[in-house]
């Protein structure tokens, strides 16, 4: 089973987006902070982290280059998730070190396709 | 995606603050995930009968990320 870490800190956010997630055939883990989500990534070894930007204690960004830098977990892919619609926020996403990117309002048909392409993983 | 009528149009086309696009999108994904995943659990139930309420709340949450999107795109911010 793929295991998704969703770091997330809107509550309302991890919720919704879990549900559907775990409905969907994934195990899902969740962090309300960059911090918290930096340690995850490194105790729970995830297939794929989705990870909101603006995020308290540390932001997405700096989370994502942490973890690109480390050896443990430079392997595991990330999704940026933001809310903002801007190209430069896609180039941001990247040159931290993001895999791909995807804007909020989630269109789950086209999250999950990113997220199969990037694990080699298809759900039920 | 919802296409917007024509008088709607009109006024997308003066533009909000971003900060306050963000604040919007927020709830409004809220809105539109809680009633996809009502609709699948309807669905699975073989529950029809709120079947088209969750189409309108669904119809109308798309109607009103279709005015922030385009007056996003008609403000030339993206």
């Amino acid at each position: 089973m793929t295991k998704i870490l969703l770091v997330e800190d809107n509550e309302m956010n991890r919720d919704m987006l879990s549900r559907r997630l775990l409905r969907r055939g994934y195990e899902v883990i969740m962090a309300m902070d960059g911090q918290m989500g930096l340690e995850m990534a490194q105790s729970e070894s995830p297939d794929i982290v989705l990870m909101d930007m603006s995020l308290p204690i540390l932001d997405g960004w700096e989370a994502t280059r942490c973890l690109k830098a480390g050896a443990e977990t430079k392997a595991i892919p990330v999704i940026a998730l933001t809310a903002h619609a801007m190209s430069s926020d896609r180039e941001k996403a990247l040159e931290a070190g993001c895999d791909d990117y995807d804007t909020k309002p989630i269109e789950l048909t086209r999250l999950l396709a990113k997220i199969e392409l990037l694990t080699g993983a298809k759900q039920s | 995606m919802t296409e917007l009528p024509p008088h709607i149009q009109e006024k997308v086309q003066h533009a909000l603050p971003s900060d306050l696009i963000h604040d919007l999108r927020t709830p409004l994904g809220h809105i539109l995930g809680y009633a996809e995943l009502l609709k699948e659990q309807a669905e699975e139930a073989g529950d029809s009968q709120y079947q088209p309420f969750i189409h309108k709340i669904q119809f109308a949450a798309e109607q009103l990320l279709g005015m922030l999107n385009e007056n996003f795109r008609a403000t030339k911010r993206t």
